[in-house]
């Protein structure tokens, strides 16, 4: 008898005419930008890097502190510090030219004409990467208490202005922070994204009882980690029922159960973020494990497990 | 400068008490010791899972060909769930991180000036490297490092206590003042770890006298690689991550080390 060598599973990960090897990859911010962490992964096994948020001008980011843990997870308010989108283009992205591994950059702005600015600038080296995340949820760099983005019609603005500089693909990441997550990833989607980004951060504070002040300089930040799990898979839930669209999850992902939870509500790519810092190869840990829990499975291709969550109603459940 | 950092499961071989302040954990990893230097630290993983869930940053207190030891101190909910493990039961540890202490300096006289967790990377440096003076601060002398701790300590060792319980009562900047008297302010290099406090008193000395030196800053951290830029300190370069750009910086450098 031939003994049946374990076959491999099919991991393939499919969006728009993109193909991605597998379907994990690393939340913006929780990564770096080039290929900080390579002492304790190897790129070339991820199926997309998406790069730290960068905006048109150099940001120094927040006072401190700027991080402190919360019950399986933890609060930042970093505030988006980056060099701006020059220095990137120019320092950054030799080494980016250089990987194997396709890269998502992620771009967020303090105003519609500067995030078609940004478009306009990345168009012309859109080769480079697979995707554009535009970050439309940061909770850390809101001006005068309330986002920009946090009205309806300005996030419409934003995704028309961005698609009318490129054709790059286009998902817009959303946090419940904005409000009516399927409201606006609707208007996003009709407008010209092609997919979501679910979820970014939820807002939170931890107080310290002596000093009666927050642990965060800047009282509240978003609260990422294992504990906002449960949130985020239901929003990728309801959004891939509502409008069958590519979407990048991430909120908790912290092995390859979470990330299989996630793929059964529908998940295309699967970020992992706050985890990366307690486990630095995590996302390697990851993907043998998805790879194992199929082949126990007898799933052959991940497309054959992707968004086959058996609601109860339509199991006949009261 | 860097060195190769691991991430690795190791078995604790002895976690237990050396005084009323301190505890001693140590393990054997051939590839955590790779390229140690004192100043280096190690992110330490103390929960299972999700509790705590961050990482918690030790310096390296002495660091052999396989075998390495980290002095800590019971502060909060990590280090004491710490305390409690056991004697072959597995930690997971990345390192060795961030940037050691400057073994070649521009002045005469090498003056280390160390307090509560700043004190397991200070003897460490003065075991290895022969030091004018290591000055360390505590609060009584039930926290005086045993003797047997500090018997290949390469320095003249002074102590100061809060209480005057032992040594020189008072801050452990007293003693740093009269080291300056004795050796003359032109001669010194400083170089110091403790609590934010204690390094911002003596900073503000060698601003005084014009002394230059060196801070093992100590600054909650998220990941330790530099990634969630989360410990950052105010450089004339702007905020760079204490883990990577220090945790050893230079007075010079640095703009607003924080409290
Ligand atoms: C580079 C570096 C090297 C270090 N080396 C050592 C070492 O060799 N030995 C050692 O005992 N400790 C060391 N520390 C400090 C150690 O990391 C903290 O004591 C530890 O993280 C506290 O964890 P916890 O869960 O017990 O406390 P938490 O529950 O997180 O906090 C409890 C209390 O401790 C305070 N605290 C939290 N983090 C720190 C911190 N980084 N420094 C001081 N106070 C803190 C909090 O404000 C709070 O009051 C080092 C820190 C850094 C940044
Ligand atoms: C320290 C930190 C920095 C982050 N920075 C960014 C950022 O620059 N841009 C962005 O879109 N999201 C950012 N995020 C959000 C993450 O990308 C991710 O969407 C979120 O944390 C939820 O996933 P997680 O629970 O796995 O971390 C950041 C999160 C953390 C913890």
């Amino acid at each position: 008898m031939k003994k049946t060598a374990a076959k491999k599973v099919d991991l393939t990960t499919k969006i728009k005419n993109l193909t991605f090897k597998n379907p994990v990859t690393v939340a913006s911010g929780t990564f770096g930008t080039t290929t900080e962490m390579e002492s304790f992964i190897d790129y070339d096994k991820l199926g997309a890097v998406i790069a730290k948020t960068v905006t048109l001008y150099a940001r120094p980011g927040n006072p401190m502190p700027r991080i402190c843990e919360t019950a399986s997870g933890m609060i930042n308010a970093i505030g988006l510090q980056n060099k701006g989108l020059d220095e990137f283009l120019e320092n950054k992205m030799p080494k980016i030219r250089k990987q194997k591994t396709p890269w998502v950059i992620s771009i967020a702005a303090e105003t519609t004409e500067e995030f078609s600015v940004m478009a306009k600038k990345l168009d012309a080296v859109k080769k480079d990467f697979a995707m554009l995340e535009v970050n439309l949820s940061c909770p850390n760099v809101e001006k005068g208490g309330a986002s920009f983005v946090k009205k309806q019609e300005t996030i419409i603005d934003i995704i028309k202005a961005i698609r009318d500089q490129t054709d790059m693909v286009m998902m817009a990441k959303l946090s419940p922070e904005l409000g009516d997550v399927i409201e606006i990833a609707g208007n996003a989607l009709r407008h010209g994204a092609d997919g979501l980004s679910l979820i970014n951060t939820l807002r939170g504070m931890v107080v310290d009882v002596y000093k009666r002040r927050s642990r965060i300089a800047r009282d509240s930040g978003g609260l990422s980690g294992p504990a906002i799990k449960p949130v985020a898979l239901r929003y990728v839930y309801d959004c891939k029922k509502a409008f069958n669209c590519p979407i990048i999850a991430s909120g908790g992902i912290r092995d390859w159960k979470d990330a299989v939870e996630f793929l059964i509500v529908g998940a295309d790519l699967l970020a992992v973020g706050t985890s990366n810092f307690v486990t630095p190869n995590a996302t390697m840990q990851i993907i043998t494990g998805i790879e194992s829990f199929c082949r126990e499975q007898g799933i052959q291709k991940l497309d054959d497990l992707r968004g086959t969550f058996q609601s109860a109603q339509s199991l006949g459940c009261k | 400068m860097s060195v190769k950092a691991y991430d690795e499961a190791v078995i604790i071989l002895e976690n237990k008490k050396i005084n009323e302040k301190y505890l001693k954990l140590s393990f054997r990893s051939k590839k955590l010791v790779q390229g140690v230097k004192p100043g280096h630290f190690l992110m330490m993983q103390i929960g299972d899972k999700n509790d705590p869930f961050l990482r918690r940053p030790f310096s390296y207190y002495r660091a052999s060909s396989d075998r390495i030891e980290v002095l800590y101190e019971i502060l909060g909910y990590g280090t004491s769930l710490l305390s409690k493990k056991k004697k072959g039961e597995t930690v997971q540890v990345m390192g060795p991180l961030g940037n050691p202490f400057s073994v070649k300096i521009a002045r005469k006289k090498r003056v280390l000036v160390a307090g509560g967790v700043g004190v397991p990377p200070l003897v460490f440096f003065a075991e290895k490297n022969r030091s004018d003076y290591l000055l360390i601060g505590t609060k009584s002398k039930q926290e005086v490092m045993p003797k047997k701790e500090l018997a290949k300590v390469k320095a003249k060792v002074l102590f100061s206590t809060d209480d005057g319980s032992y040594g020189t009562k008072g801050r452990v900047t007293l003693l740093l003042e009269d080291v300056i008297e004795k050796e003359g302010a032109e001669n010194i290099f400083i170089q110091t770890c403790g609590p934010m406090p204690m390094m911002n008193a003596v900073m503000a000395l060698a601003k005084k006298y014009e002394i230059p030196g060196e801070a093992s800053l100590d600054k909650t951290m998220g990941c330790g690689v530099g990634v969630c830029l989360g410990c950052m300190v105010k450089t004339h370069e702007g905020w760079v991550p204490s883990c990577t750009e220090g945790p050893v910086f230079s007075f010079d450098d640095i703009v607003e080390a924080g409290v």
